[in-house]
């Protein structure tokens, strides 16, 4: 292992050491499971669609909803806890580049969301899975071709929504690089969020024809500066299609997430290298 | 051999504002600091010390100047790997203990995982720290965590160590004791930069000074070079009468001399306060 990257992972190591150690951390982690488990209670309020639908789409809207607030707030709380007490100095006092610090915040951040997607998940898969039993065994006795639940699916879906998080992550950084106060990166970074879920629509606008070239200009560097994150929303698809997703399809989520994820690190570093600490 | 900082025409400027008005920080600075010594960079708040040592640690850019480290470009890996620094007011993880944070800093440092234990015992033995090493740092007191910033700051055993206000807080117990750590360490033949306003302090332990004001450098040299006054004596007399002063004040005059102040030693409130009181529960 090259020393720099000995140096990273011991930035990850502290990083992901001090938020698991979080309030904040413990509390959005509850919040999630609370959300997950009394998705079974919830299970008569689902507007005609099928019941393992129902808590599949209760526990991935708990998983994202919970997963985007840890993930803008904690990191720049992560971020700003090192520059406004001072941690920082010290630090990069040491042959440490501000790149390493940097790529080491990120890491531990995406660790402690592992953990979270990995609990959350796996806690909805035990729900879903449970239900599952009860509803195949109802379904034979009445006949009817029964809705399952697709394990494998379930762990790709962990996976896709890890990297989402970690795109957010990455963002959030880079934000916070720039920015002078902690309020500024959690908004900016909430925005952003809000609107990769959006982009879509830019992305649906930009494929017909505009009359303005400033609004076509807009419209393309928005599908190009901001990720699309509802293409990570394929877990009903995943968890309880018949016939899945396509492995490419997969792949190409996976790979456009990635490249967002190293793009948006690569400016946050070169942003970071010239703040003054 | 190359001087262990030097700092050749140094200018920071800071903006201010959106409308980008500059305040200068640091003006024109030149100052070469030789290895092997203590030396003390003194200047009332806001004359541009700490920044002068940000600068020369990479953690802020220069407006203009150059600066080098042990004949190193300063803010490159090189120099820094060869540097020890303790920020003023020093804060670390609180729930990190002492040895986690010192053997976190070793590895950051460079040193390597078959010389850490060691390094790190060393560290801890030499800022006094070793029975409070286990404890959560959020439970240690001022004096504590300037210690526990000292070993962080020489666990890789740097031929430079650059302590910013090292015992601002901290008690004359303890501030003795930090003198103590940088006496230990030029003993070491390492070169210690000193950033302080504690004058009395800087005297004891520095073996040069340079003195800052409003960015600018307004004296630098030896401490005896700068302190003695060549054309005063000071004479210590025991059991001293009336008649013995006359006498003597005479005889002075006859060779043209003359008393211009007669008064008793004194010794200093710190040399009293450390003579009454042997240690902190701390220390």
């Amino acid at each position: 292992m090259t020393p720099s990257l000995q140096r990273t992972l011991w930035i990850s190591r502290v990083t992901f050491l001090e938020a698991v150690r979080q309030r904040f951390f413990a509390f959005l982690m509850v919040l999630g499971a609370a959300m997950v488990l009394s998705s079974v209670s919830f299970r008569a309020f689902d507007f005609g669609h099928g019941e393992l639908k129902f808590i599949a789409d209760f526990g991935f809207g708990g998983m994202f909803l919970f997963g985007s607030v840890l993930s803008v707030v904690m990191t720049a709380q992560l971020f700003f806890s090192e520059i406004d007490n001072k941690t920082a100095l010290t630090l990069l006092a040491k042959p440490l580049s501000r790149s390493e610090f940097l790529l080491g915040k990120f890491f531990g951040a995406w660790a402690v969301l592992g953990v979270f997607v990995v609990a959350l998940s796996g806690l909805l898969g035990v729900v879903m899975w449970a239900r599952e039993q009860e509803l195949v065994a109802m379904a034979e006795q009445a006949g009817k071709v029964p809705v399952t639940f697709s394990a494998s699916g379930m762990v790709q879906f962990a996976l896709l929504q890890w990297l989402r998080l970690g795109v957010v992550i990455a963002i959030v950084l880079t934000v916070s690089a720039l920015a002078r106060t902690f309020l500024f990166a959690v908004v900016v970074g909430s925005l952003a969020v809000v609107a990769g879920q959006l982009q879509w629509i830019a992305q649906d606008a930009v494929l017909k024809p505009t009359g303005s070239v400033l609004y076509g200009a807009f419209l393309w560097l928005s599908t190009r500066l901001l990720p699309n994150l509802q293409q990570f929303n394929i877990g009903d698809a995943l968890v309880l299609g018949a016939t899945g997703v396509p492995a490419e399809a997969v792949a190409e989520v996976a790979l456009s997430g990635l490249a967002y994820m190293a793009a948006y690190l690569f400016v946050g570093t070169l942003v970071f290298r010239r703040r003054e600490i | 051999m190359s001087s262990a900082i030097s700092v050749r025409r140094l200018t920071k400027d800071f903006q201010i504002g959106i409308r980008g008005l500059k305040l200068r920080a640091v003006d024109d600075l030149s100052l070469e600091i030789p290895r092997g010594q203590v030396y003390g960079l003194l200047g009332p708040n806001g004359c541009g010390k700490s920044t002068t040592l940000k600068v020369v640690l990479g953690l802020v850019s220069a407006t203009a100047g150059e600066i080098s480290i042990l004949g190193h470009p300063s803010a490159t890996a090189e120099a820094r790997s060869r540097t020890g620094f303790l920020p003023e007011a020093p804060y670390f993880h609180k729930f990190l203990s002492g040895r986690e944070l010192v053997t976190y800093c070793a590895r950051l440092s460079g040193v390597r995982p078959s010389e850490l234990a060691a390094a790190v015992e060393d560290a801890l033995g030499l800022a006094a720290m070793t029975d409070a090493a286990d404890r959560p740092i959020g439970t240690y007191s001022k004096g504590m965590l300037q210690r526990i910033g000292f070993a962080q700051a020489v666990v890789h055993d740097p031929e430079l160590v650059i302590l910013d206000e090292p015992t601002a807080g901290v008690d004359p117990v303890g501030s003795a004791a930090i003198g103590r750590m940088i006496h230990a360490m030029r003993d070491k033949g390492k070169t210690v930069v000193l950033c302080s306003h504690l004058l009395g302090q800087v005297e004891q332990v520095c073996d040069r000074v340079a003195i800052m004001d409003r960015g600018k450098l307004v004296l630098e040299g030896r401490v005896e070079d700068v302190l003695a006054r060549r054309d005063r004596h000071v004479m210590t007399i025991e059991a001293m009468t009336p008649a013995a002063r006359e006498a003597a004040e005479a005889a002075l005059a006859a060779h043209g001399a003359r008393v211009t102040s007669v008064t008793h030693p004194r010794r200093s409130l710190e040399d009293l306060f450390r003579e009454l009181v042997t240690g902190s529960r701390d220390a």
